[in-house]
């Protein structure tokens, strides 16, 4: 059973390996050659996704590894988007001015951080889970502050570092208080009782997640690290840790706890209905094309959430989908605010008069951007009819309302934007350099938005046979759902 | 015999949009070539459906029905198809946008974007009117507002840029409620569809198929969406704005076309598949249709900028629109669909004047004119016959329209019906106004080099001015075509609205 069960691991072996080569590498490849590591580095995380296809034989629907953690569709599904990020922030990194040393052990810690996460979607207990959250952190505050010489960099990752390790902390005395209640820290085979210290230990994990999945009210660090970060490293944050936190939340409040008698969706109906609010409002506001961007992936959490909330069937896939457009249409458009930033700067001023300079570019962000408000017919617009459609099956018409009426305020800062874009002059007329990574990179995500948005089919099919998670089966063991006080 | 002739008339546009992106920006001749051809063939091929279209009695169902699949998983369907009531829309757009395309030939500036996006609106508008499906009527619905906000905001007037973004979010927040509303009525119907016209189907078979409640709700988000293209009072606010920043060619697209989609929308929709609903909204629905129409007038009378007093004039317009489809019979139905191709002709046509006027002249002030008359004979004659449509003088297109609307409300409504022929005196009043003030008296000499309107923008006006007439005196071409169609669907919900 146990050596069975191993080659269920491989992938994750092989990358911590790959990543530990990368590692030692960094110290005998000399600085010049650094960019070299970064195409060992998308190579090994490209390898992990083919041992990943190796792995799970004719994807024999759900197979369970240990009491630690388990191997199934959803974390399979997972596993794939946050390697896929990984590949295209390495690709992206290519592009960005990054500091010239040690480009090894970025690509080490981008590594490390996706090893993280893959166990994190997998794992099945309390302490795996922490430890897989751990190993995400440290990476990212690291990656965070990797522009040592500037100040927004710095503050970025000490900011980062004191509300995520605080954050852990919180966490950590939920797993102990949670242990205390149950016994144990697995997930797995539980049968609770809901008294209030495990009420309180559950408060505490939501905001462990909360902060990890970057959920208003727990969201301060976002724009701060968004906007210090390099910006490969700001794509990485706002896609990859974010969607594999909620796979672990899906995991944990949706399948195991429900399973063991323990049912708390409730409140993410009023943190769902906050964050969005909260990253919408909050965007508005903002001059810096980054820090834009970063409270938009707070609102894009909020978004996730709802599907989250609606919960059943419909709801996972909805959350699933929704992460594989976010992908995409968060690719897309990072990888143009790279482009500018790298000629430019960040501000909303740099786009002025895009259009003009390099109308294509201007035509693609615009297309991010829309898809991001989730217009059609491009691919955010089926991640959000698909998570609406989960809240108006499970009846949460408040909730739908909520969300539909914050896309309407997301799309005046989008196309605030296209504002500066199109409708401004020009400032210069310096021709716009995309390099090559860059472009790939923008293929990449214009291909995703608008094969997700036109023929959307395939990906639905690939979502609905990846909604399902190994172990207990909530149908039979569930117990009455309470119904949210918010929301409904 | 079908040849997917729904598809060409719909993506030919598109096809056009996206040649003209891969044409260097310099070579403006090519663009507007690709583009003109584009929108010409569209409207070859609109005229083929319209020579093909079955108009005998029993014809009251869809044709030229194009369906696949397109998401089985959620069963949403590529499903086209045209009636009585898509058609004369569908006919009316390929035309107005032919039209409008020719008129901007003086657009110089950043001509490559203003083509492609006027292009992909006029696949969005065409999507609208045939597609079958809730879920590509919605995705149509919203591609017309992209290109729609940067039409306006690039080529607009001085407040361009917050008549964008206000026309974007005002429709955005009717809009998102309407895909709430599809996505109740897709999980209320069994076997869960977004297919329209089998939604119709059943609720013709049974208009309480869905609950009082439940009806009353889904019709109140999509009267949203609808009430804010019309525009309905009091969703009207984002029109005169947008109507007014907008370049001339734009605003005939706004007035002409844009605001049918909610007329459309109600009958089809809000009529047919949420008849319940619609019949608990009836009395506030003639209310707003009786203050659109007075208010609209009355807004217009006291405008000073001539585009601003056609703008307003829409509201009014679009009002015995309302008063007809408020009327609920065969009369009113044909008189609101009538109302709304001759509204798409005339408003169109004025809108050109009122920039050729504008072109020239620099001002759009209604006083700053006078006695034009004698200097621009040509320009004046097919003004006043437009502006004598537009105030509804009986043989032209606008007559019938109003008159069938008030004689099918009056059946229902007498008291709001002739409250609203005030209205009617209004309009007559401002439209004599301007005619004589800018018109006639004796030549404002500031003026008197002005140029008579030429040969390109004859060529744009002047087709719709001759269909003005046309249908004016031969009301019958139109009606026919919608005739079967509204009397099915009037004859399906009889005794509902008894």
């Amino acid at each position: 059973m146990a050596l069975e069960s191993l080659q269920l691991l491989y992938p994750e072996i092989l990358l911590s390996a790959l990543a530990l080569i990368l590692l030692a590498a960094d110290l005998w490849i000399p600085p010049r050659h650094g960019r070299a590591l970064f195409h060992f580095g998308m190579l090994a995380a490209g390898l992990t996704l083919a041992m990943l296809g190796l792995s799970y034989p004719a994807a024999a629907g759900a197979s369970s590894a240990s009491a630690l953690w388990v191997a199934d569709p959803l974390s399979l599904f997972f596993k794939v988007i946050v390697l896929v990020t990984t590949v295209m922030t390495l690709l992206l990194s290519l592009d960005y001015p990054l500091p010239s040393e040690h480009l090894g052990s970025f690509s080490a810690l981008v590594l490390f951080a996706t090893l993280g996460m893959m166990l994190l979607v997998s794992a099945t207990d309390l302490l795996l889970i922490f430890l897989s959250l751990e190993l995400v952190s440290i990476s990212s505050f690291i990656l965070t502050g990797f522009h040592r010489g500037d100040l927004k960099s710095s503050e970025g990752a000490i900011k980062y570092f004191l509300i995520g390790a605080f954050s852990s902390a919180i966490m950590v005395y939920g797993i102990s208080l949670f242990y205390g209640a149950a016994g144990t820290t697995s997930l797995t085979g539980l049968h609770l009782e809901m008294t209030p210290m495990l009420l309180f230990s559950l408060m505490l994990l939501v905001v462990g997640f909360g902060f990890k999945a970057s959920i208003a009210p727990f969201h301060l660090w976002v724009p701060d690290a968004y906007e210090g970060a390099p910006t490969p490293v700001t794509l990485f944050l706002s896609v990859a840790p974010k969607v594999a936190a909620l796979a672990a939340m899906l995991r944990v409040f949706l399948h195991l706890l429900p399973a063991s008698g323990v049912e708390l969706a409730g409140i993410f109906s009023f943190l769902a209905m906050l964050t969005m609010t909260v990253g919408n409002f909050t965007a508005i506001f903002q001059t810096n094309v980054k820090r834009m961007l970063a409270y938009s992936s707070i609102a894009q959490a909020g978004y996730m959430l709802i599907g989250f909330v609606a919960g059943g069937q419909k709801g996972i896939e909805g959350v699933l989908m929704y992460s594989l457009v976010y992908l995409f249409m968060n690719l897309g458009a990072f990888a143009v605010a790279i482009v500018i930033g790298n000629q430019e700067s960040y501000e909303l001023d740099a786009y002025d008069g895009l259009a003009k300079r390099h109308l294509p570019m201007a035509l693609l962000m615009t297309f991010f951007l829309l898809s991001l408000a989730g217009i059609p017919p491009l691919g955010g617009f089926v991640a959000k009819f698909y998570v609406f459609a989960a809240a108006i099956e499970a009846r949460l018409y408040v909730l739908a309302v909520v969300g539909v009426l914050n896309s309407v305020v997301s799309v005046y800062y989008y196309m605030l934007i296209a504002y500066h874009m199109f409708f401004k002059p020009a400032r210069t007329d310096k021709p716009i350099n995309t390099g090559l990574y860059l472009t790939c990179g923008l293929t990449v995500a214009a291909l995703g938005v608008f094969l997700l948005g036109l023929y959307p089919d395939p990906f639905i099919l690939t979502v609905k046979a990846s909604a399902v998670m190994a172990g207990p089966h909530v149908a039979s063991a569930a117990p009455a759902r309470v119904p949210a006080a918010a929301g409904r | 015999m079908n040849c997917n002739l729904l598809t060409w008339t719909v993506f030919t546009p598109m096809a056009g949009a996206l040649a003209i992106l891969f044409v260097p920006r310099e070579n403006k001749g090519a663009v507007r070539t690709i583009g003109t051809a584009a929108a010409a063939v569209s409207f070859l091929i609109s005229l083929a459906l319209l020579a093909g279209f079955d108009t005998g009695g029993s014809a009251s169902g869809l044709q030229f029905v194009e369906k696949w699949d397109w998401i089985p998983t959620f069963n949403i369907q590529y499903y086209l198809g045209v009636d009585g009531l898509s058609l004369p829309l569908m006919l009316l757009t390929t035309l107005l946008t032919l039209v409008s395309l020719i008129f901007s030939f003086s657009i110089e500036e950043r001509v490559k974007e203003y083509w492609f996006w006027f292009l992909v609106l006029d696949a969005g508008m065409l999507g609208v009117f045939c597609a079958m499906d809730l879920i590509l009527f919605y995705v149509f619905w919203e591609l017309c507002l992209v290109p729609m906000y940067f039409l306006i905001g690039i080529w607009g007037g001085p407040k361009k840029e917050f008549a964008a973004i206000k026309f974007f979010l005002y429709t955005l927040f009717g809009s998102v409620f309407m895909l709430l509303g599809i996505l109740a009525l897709y999980f209320n119907t069994t076997p869960h569809t977004f297919d329209m016209i089998e939604m119709a189907r059943q609720a013709a078979a049974n208009p309480l198929w869905l609950p009082e409640r439940f009806q009353i709700l889904v019709f109140l988000a999509f009267y949203l969406a609808f009430a804010i293209k019309v525009p309905a009072f009091p969703f009207h606010t984002w029109l005169p704005l947008a109507h007014v920043e907008a370049p001339t060619a734009v605003s005939v697209i706004l007035a002409g076309v844009l605001l049918k989609m909610g007329g459309y929308g109600l009958l089809r929709v809000s009529y047919s598949i949420l008849p319940w609903g619609f019949k608990w909204f009836l009395p506030a629905l003639v209310v707003i249709a009786f203050i659109g129409i007075v208010y609209g007038a009355l807004c217009s009378m006291a405008q000073t900028d001539l585009k601003k007093m056609v703008a307003y004039s829409s509201v009014n317009h679009m009002g015995y629109c309302l008063l007809g489809i408020a009327a609920v019979n065969a009369t009113g139905f044909s008189g609101a669909m009538l109302q709304m191709v001759a509204h798409g002709l005339i408003t169109g046509a004025l809108f050109l004047l009122v920039g050729v006027l504008y072109d020239r002249a620099h001002t759009r002030d209604i006083s700053a004119f006078g006695g034009l008359g004698v200097r621009v004979p040509l320009y004046t004659g097919i003004m006043m016959t437009t502006a004598f449509a537009s105030l509804g003088l009986p043989g032209l297109a606008g007559f019938w329209g109003e008159f069938m609307a008030f004689l099918g409300a009056f059946q229902r409504f007498p008291l709001w019906t002739i409250l609203s022929v005030a209205g009617l005196l209004v309009t007559a009043a401002f439209f004599l106004r301007m005619i004589q003030k800018i018109f006639l008296g004796p030549l404002n000499v500031k003026w008197s080099d002005l140029q008579e309107i030429n040969a390109r923008e004859l060529a744009a006006v002047l087709p719709l001015t001759a269909l003005t007439v046309l249908i004016g005196v031969w009301p019958k071409l139109a009606l026919d075509l919608m005739n079967p169609t509204i009397n099915h669907m009037i004859k399906t919900l009889e005794p509902l609205f008894k």
